[in-house]
């Protein structure tokens, strides 16, 4: 077990995990070896199995099969807390602080240093922990003020408590799952340079991440996977980022569409200087514009977290655009209420079909006039037309091939998630809006609900209609788009038309590393 | 057999009768150690709610009118569920309704009750009047919802905070019967209820209200089944991000749905304390109020089911005084049977779980 090539310890490893869930491989017999004290990158797409990979290492799941070594010992980690006594530690894409606490109070916590007062009433002394966790701040640089509120820490500093919480736990093997989604360039610097101090401290550092420039900035090495299955372990300075862009996305395209002749028409959905901040005032979407025509899919590629779904929300007037301007068939819409850009000409079919998109609760007759129970023939002085309502729901039903056990009134929430997809697409194609904007419209679809859905919304693009298409597939976008924007970090970085990009560049974009 | 069977099938029938019946045998627990027999207490509570005969009459007494003077105290429960049913169909938990039912009493009361109007004119003055007043006690909580996003818990217990000590400042400092210790009774013509009213050598406590109770369910029933702004308050009910995504304003239907809660607890407000009786006590707030919110969750907060729940809880709230002088137990074991009911209607996730585990083995066994 000790020996590598280069006689270095190898301190985790990993043999022939699989893992499935239902309807996914997310792990199909991938095996690693991670040497001490180096910086180990896990690069992929997005649901190309990297979160699931080390999850398992970190006790979160159990593999199908496969084993996995630590210090050369066999071990079945069955829970993160197992995982934390093999001093393995994991920062979360989404922390777990108590927002309440101190930034000294969460790091402690679990694990508080104890005292006796007067020899005898147990308390937390607080003291101590300050202080113990102030020196660990400094030994690696990671500077927090032990006694300031988490909630009222900046992201960058909330992430630092949860490194410094697994160094105040004695973790050796650091796992952090794409760390750098939530910060900003001049915070990403200063992380780079803490992972990179964490190692020449001697920890173990596992990154994972889909960004190449970071790869390139501190890992020594990198494994990708594709699909779940492992592609190669690449040594990070002596590859070039195009090898790993091929390794990454590279590989045959399944997802093949007729469509007709590219005729695009009047301009419909047009987005100038989009900007949108969340509620921090961070900028998820900068500075964007593009034009949609009738006739054209244009399609938004980019990883996820980049913005992408905001620019959607914005357009559907979910989120408020901080400034810019959205134009939908001439009216400008930036302001509108949501009704009103319904009415104007837009068709939104979102990310979240089970919280967004549809009323799991309502039958599905009543989750499917939801955009127009309030129009004639729907109802009368206020009066529901249930007579109505179920012509129109059996009428989809049939149209649309939805699967449903008892027709209409089927309650939503008990049909499989490709038939609530469908539902969902039939009731806004349905409408017959000049502009459709369509977010992840297949995510976790099989390959026959799949083919389905880009069918219809090919047909739609074919009636002279206007898509708009946000996918973190690199596939579904080539297969479908007539324009390709690609999106990094809030940023349009490159619109042009779809054969004028290969998939290769397209990735490159996406991983910030493409030709300006 | 086979329509018993149908109705058990019913996830919410099942759970009201799931509930009953645990917390009635837990009640008959706490009956046994206290040295009583449960079943006569039992059969005490429907007898003093006029459902079963008592062993004797006093003059002017029947089963009958013991039965009237039930529906007469029934009626004010029934409003109180239905406006309970239809904030949790907003979603929104209004633990005001007592509250709001003050309000509406204490006004009615004032402008109505003290201004010796005729009949004609002053019945319907009063019901509008606790329907203006309730709406609007209502509609406090809702635009604080709208406004400033206030829950409406907090909110509303404040706001019951707020009515019981302005409506006990104005009842002692103006309007104080010295020898009740109550508000002065209001005039027998602004009354919802013909108090001891004559027939035939019997004197019954008739509640004019009654019907309208009826009307409100079945409005109720069409609100939510047929209309436009029910299907509106469906929606935000069960998923507000959802609702807005679809065009619907939420903040709107959170606010009109406040408000027509709260006009249905202001009816509630008039056929108690203008109805089943004619002046308001200081600083009390109606149990009524609290209790309807465990006949609503019984009844699933559809009306029809509120029809039943309320029934039911109404005979042991009604029926507990008269266990009580007979069989000597404190009318307070009637509120310990209803606390109960609503522990146990809060379960009702397990019990379909039971039920669920129960079927499946039963399945794999046969």
């Amino acid at each position: 077990m000790m020996n590598d090539m280069t006689g270095e310890e190898i301190i985790v490893e990993m043999r022939g995990i699989t893992k499935k869930f239902p309807g996914i491989v997310a792990n199909d017999d991938v095996s690693i070896s991670i040497k001490k004290g180096e910086i180990f990158a896990i690069l992929g797409e997005n649901g190309a199995g990297k979160s699931t990979l080390m999850s398992i290492l970190y006790g979160m799941y159990e593999p199908d099969s496969g084993e996995i070594f630590i210090r050369g010992k066999k071990e079945t980690i069955s829970s993160p807390n197992y995982a934390s006594s093999l001093n393995i530690g994991m920062v979360h894409q989404h922390f777990m602080l108590v927002s309440d606490y101190t930034i000294a109070e969460n790091i402690i916590l679990g694990t508080e240093p104890g005292a006796k007062a007067l020899g005898f009433i147990p308390f937390v002394d607080m003291k101590r922990a300050e202080r113990e966790v102030k020196e660990l701040s400094e030994e690696y640089g990671l500077s927090v003020d032990p006694g300031m509120i988490i909630s009222e820490a900046p992201v960058s500093v909330r992430q630092r408590v949860e490194i410094l919480k697994m160094l105040y736990r004695k973790a050796e093997i650091l796992i952090f799952d794409e760390p750098t989604a939530v910060l900003t360039p001049q915070e990403i610097e200063s992380l780079l340079n803490i992972i990179k101090n964490l190692r020449d401290g001697g920890k173990t550092v596992i990154l994972i991440t889909h960004k190449l420039d970071e790869i390139k900035k501190v890992a020594d090495r990198c494994a990708i996977l594709q699909r779940g299955r492992l592609m190669g372990v690449l040594d990070v300075p002596s590859t070039d980022t195009s090898t790993m862009v091929k390794l990454m996305v590279g590989r045959e395209m399944d997802l093949a569409v007729e469509k007709g002749p590219f005729t695009p028409g009047k301009e419909v959905l047009k987005v100038e200087d989009l900007t949108v901040k969340n509620s921090d005032g961070v900028t998820l979407v900068n500075d964007v514009s593009f034009t949609v025509h009738s006739g054209e899919i244009f399609a938004i590629a980019g990883v996820s977290g980049n913005g992408q779904t905001e620019i959607a929300d914005a357009v559907a007037g979910l989120l408020k655009a901080s400034s810019g301007r959205i134009t939908l068939n001439g009216v400008d819409i930036t302001g509108s209420s949501i009704r009103k850009r319904v009415e104007t000409g837009l068709s939104y079919v979102p990310e979240d079909r089970h919280n967004v998109g549809m009323i799991l609760d309502l039958e599905l007759r009543d989750a499917l006039i939801i955009r127009k129970y309030y129009l004639p023939p729907f109802q009368n002085n206020g009066i529901l037309n249930r007579a109505e309502a179920e012509t129109y729901a059996d009428r989809l039903i049939e149209d649309y091939d939805i699967r449903c056990s008892r027709g209409g009134e089927t309650v939503t929430r008990s049909m499989s998630g490709g038939n609530q997809q469908k539902a969902i697409i039939a009731r806004e194609i349905d409408m017959d809006r000049e502009l459709a904007v369509f977010v992840q419209p297949t995510r976790g679809l099989d390959v026959g609900a799949i083919n389905h859905i880009h069918r219809q919304i090919v047909r739609e693009r074919d009636r002279g209609k206007a898509i708009l298409l946000i996918s973190l597939e690199l596939d579904e976008v080539m297969a479908l788009a007539d324009t390709i924007g690609v999106i990094y970090s809030g940023r349009m970085e490159k619109i042009a038309g779809a054969d004028k990009l290969s998939p290769h560049d397209v990735g490159e974009y996406m991983m910030g590393v493409g030709k300006k | 057999m086979k329509t018993i069977k149908k109705l058990l099938s019913n996830d919410a029938v099942f759970v009201a009768i799931v509930s009953s019946v645990l917390s009635l045998l837990v009640g008959a627990v706490i009956i046994l150690l206290l040295g009583k027999n449960p079943l006569t207490a039992y059969v005490n509570l429907l007898q003093g709610s006029g459902l079963l005969p008592k062993g004797k009459y006093g003059g002017g007494q029947s089963m009958l009118t013991d039965f009237v003077s039930f529906v007469d105290a029934w009626t004010p429960m029934i409003f109180a569920a239905l406006s309970f049913a239809v904030a949790m169909k907003a979603g929104l938990f209004n633990i005001g309704i007592s509250g709001q039912m003050l309000a509406a009493g204490f006004i009615s009361t004032v402008f109505i009750g003290y201004s010796g109007l005729n009949a004609f004119a002053a019945k319907p003055l009063v019901i509008l009047t606790g329907i203006v007043v309730g709406a609007l006690a209502g509609s406090v909580i809702g635009w604080l919802k709208y406004r400033f996003n206030i829950n409406e818990v907090v909110s509303s217990i404040m706001i019951n905070y707020i009515f019981v000590f302005v409506v006990s400042f104005f009842i002692n400092t103006r309007y104080l019967d010295h020898v009740s210790r109550r508000s002065r009774e209001v005039s027998a013509a602004s009354r919802l209820t013909l108090h001891q009213f004559e027939i035939g050598g019997y004197r019954y406590d008739i509640p004019l209200g009654f019907g309208l109770a009826l009307l409100a369910a079945v409005a109720v029933g069409f609100l939510f089944n047929r209309t436009v702004l029910g299907y509106e308050i469906k929606a935000v009910g069960l998923n507000r991000v959802s609702a807005e995504y679809s065009g619907i304003n939420s903040k709107r239907t959170i606010f009109v749905a406040m408000a027509l809660s709260g006009a249905l607890a202001g009816l509630s407000g008039v056929t108690y304390y203008l109805g089943r009786y004619a002046s308001i006590g200081p600083r009390v707030l109606p149990q009524t109020g609290f209790n309807s919110i465990a006949v609503s969750i019984l009844g699933n907060n559809a009306p029809f089911g509120i029809l039943f729940s309320s029934f039911f809880i109404e005979i042991i709230g009604k029926g507990s005084a008269y266990m009580s002088s007979r069989s000597g137990l404190d009318t307070e074991i009637a509120s310990i049977i209803t606390a109960l009911i609503l522990l146990s209607s809060a379960c009702s996730a397990y019990y379909l779980s039971l039920r669920e585990s129960f079927r499946s083995r039963r399945k794999a066994d046969g």
